[in-house]
């Protein structure tokens, strides 16, 4: 039964909504489709949580055991509970008299240029590895690269004054090569998640119960 | 080692200062450089054009500071639209890191500027985890999902939202995305329950949309800051009053500019020291 009842839950929860999309039946979708959706916005939020002791188990390992970089985690944790402890005792926003509570502070004030500073850098990296990897070693190389000059001229107004139609041209390429390339990884990666999904429905697959 | 050998491996640092530079004198002496309007989002601003006073939008700030610069010009170009529009705004974040203070930011900005008043132009609904649940369960029923706005105000005793029960309500919704979640706007909210649904993106991430928007899955990609400082050239060019707002995305297009050309000049010098190199050890 330990085994059987959770498959079971597991079929009934993957194929009732599917079966509620294809045959929208009054008491499928009112009773038992809306039901799981709102059982599904609980449940998620559980992984939240899930992902908070997982984090700070992690981190107290790394410390115990002085692991590499284990001063990062004394960081991590610390700044992870002083920012719960602002968030759910210190209140959010703005006072009545314009001053911020700690917990909008810390994120205006901290967080924010942390995370700004972070993907500015990219700017300067890009810069750097495409210099070094845009060779002309081969013929798909070669193409990669020219595809990757008329997008980056024809995506900024420089390249309208060089020519008018180096916008449209940059177009064409996010419009048709681009398109056709994405498409095949989006398809290629929806069939593995419905053939993953079927595997689940069909209790084959059982990551619910900590192994396959 | 040749001039051209050590050249092909030029210190980065360079590099990074030329980078540096060419961010920087942009910023002090702003170019001012033109504005072109791409076919993705000259159909998103058609779109909200088409509606009428009343209509709502939602708006989902699935973003965070990270992506603020692109994303913060696209969405105040999008609610002044909506605001001049008379369009009522549902914003509301499913991201966890940071998207409900973007919103709240961004929609205070709304109020500073122009004056639009929390409860009668917009609402912030805040933020929920999960992301694909409450897309789902909003299907139904957003109250379920959101039973207070940000402020902790029932939803039902907020007048604006009378009659908004569910995606059925809506002209459109937009997901200003990082990340995977404007990908499950459009095959879930889409595809599901047939609403309207536009993406704005970042810059790296609009490559991908295109796939979706020739389908007729999104009826149009904002795409990065490009994509941002066309929708502020449309308002304007639509919308007197929004003459002497602040653009800041078309401020940053003059260093992106500058910036592009530096790295496209390093290709093409990369490439001209690589060519030169191989051609000589061939030679030998």
């Amino acid at each position: 039964m330990k085994r059987q009842i959770p498959i079971m839950l597991a079929i009934i929860a993957s194929v009732c909504p599917v079966i509620a999309f294809f045959f929208p039946d009054r008491w499928i979708n009112e009773w038992f489709n809306q039901r799981l959706d709102a059982w599904m916005v609980i449940i998620a939020s559980f992984a939240l949580l899930l992902g908070i002791v997982s984090m700070i188990q992690v981190n107290i390992h790394k410390i115990r055991r002085r692991a590499r970089g284990w001063g990062f985690s004394i960081i991590i944790l610390v700044t992870f509970t002083l920012m719960a402890a602002f968030g759910l005792f210190g209140g959010q926003g703005e006072r009545a008299d314009g001053s911020l509570y700690p917990f909008t502070w810390m994120f205006q004030f901290v967080f924010s240029p942390l995370q700004a500073t972070m993907f500015s850098l990219l700017a300067f990296y890009v810069a750097s590895a495409s210099y070094r990897a845009f060779r002309v070693r081969n013929v798909e190389a070669t193409l990669l690269l020219i595809g990757a000059l008329i997008i980056m001229v024809g995506r900024i107004p420089l390249g309208t004054l060089i020519h008018p139609l180096v916008p449209d041209i940059a177009e064409w390429v996010m419009k048709f090569p681009n398109t056709a390339a994405q498409r095949g990884i989006i398809i290629g990666a929806a069939l593995g998640a419905a053939s993953m999904s079927v595997r689940v429905m069909v209790g084959i697959e059982r990551p619910y119960m900590g192994k396959s | 080692m040749s001039w051209a050998d050590r050249l092909l491996f030029v210190d980065r640092r360079i590099i990074f200062l030329f980078v540096f530079v060419g961010a920087l004198v942009p910023i002090i002496a702003p170019i001012g450089l033109g504005v072109t309007v791409s076919p993705p989002v000259q159909q998103v601003f058609d779109r909200i054009e088409e509606m009428q006073p009343g209509d709502a939008v939602m708006i989902a700030f699935d973003y965070g500071p990270s992506d603020g610069p692109e994303l913060d010009p696209m969405a105040n170009s999008i609610l002044r639209h909506c605001h001049f529009r008379g369009v009522k705004v549902v914003g509301l974040s499913l991201f966890p890191l940071g998207g409900v203070d973007m919103a709240i930011a961004r929609m205070r900005q709304l109020a500073d500027e122009l004056g639009a008043a929390d409860g009668v132009g917009w609402v912030n609904l805040g933020y929920k985890d999960g992301a694909q649940a409450p897309m789902k369960a909003m299907g139904e029923n957003i109250a379920s999902v959101f039973p207070t706005d940000a402020n902790g105000v029932p939803y039902e005793e907020i007048a604006m939202l009378e009659g908004l029960r569910n995606y059925n309500n809506f002209e459109m919704a937009i997901s200003l995305a990082t990340s995977i979640l404007g990908e499950w706007w459009i095959n879930l909210v889409n595809a599901q329950f047939g609403i309207d649904v536009a993406i704005g993106t970042t810059a790296v991430s609009a490559p991908k949309y295109y796939a979706y928007m020739e389908a007729k899955q999104t009826l149009g990609v904002i795409g990065g800051m490009k994509g941002a400082s066309e929708y502020e050239e449309l308002v304007e060019r639509h919308y007197p009053q929004a003459k002497g707002l602040s653009r800041t995305a078309t401020m940053g297009m003059d260093v992106q500019s500058i910036v592009h050309l530096v790295i496209i000049f390093f290709i093409l010098f990369g490439n001209l020291m690589f060519i030169v190199t191989r051609g000589k050890k061939e030679a030998k």
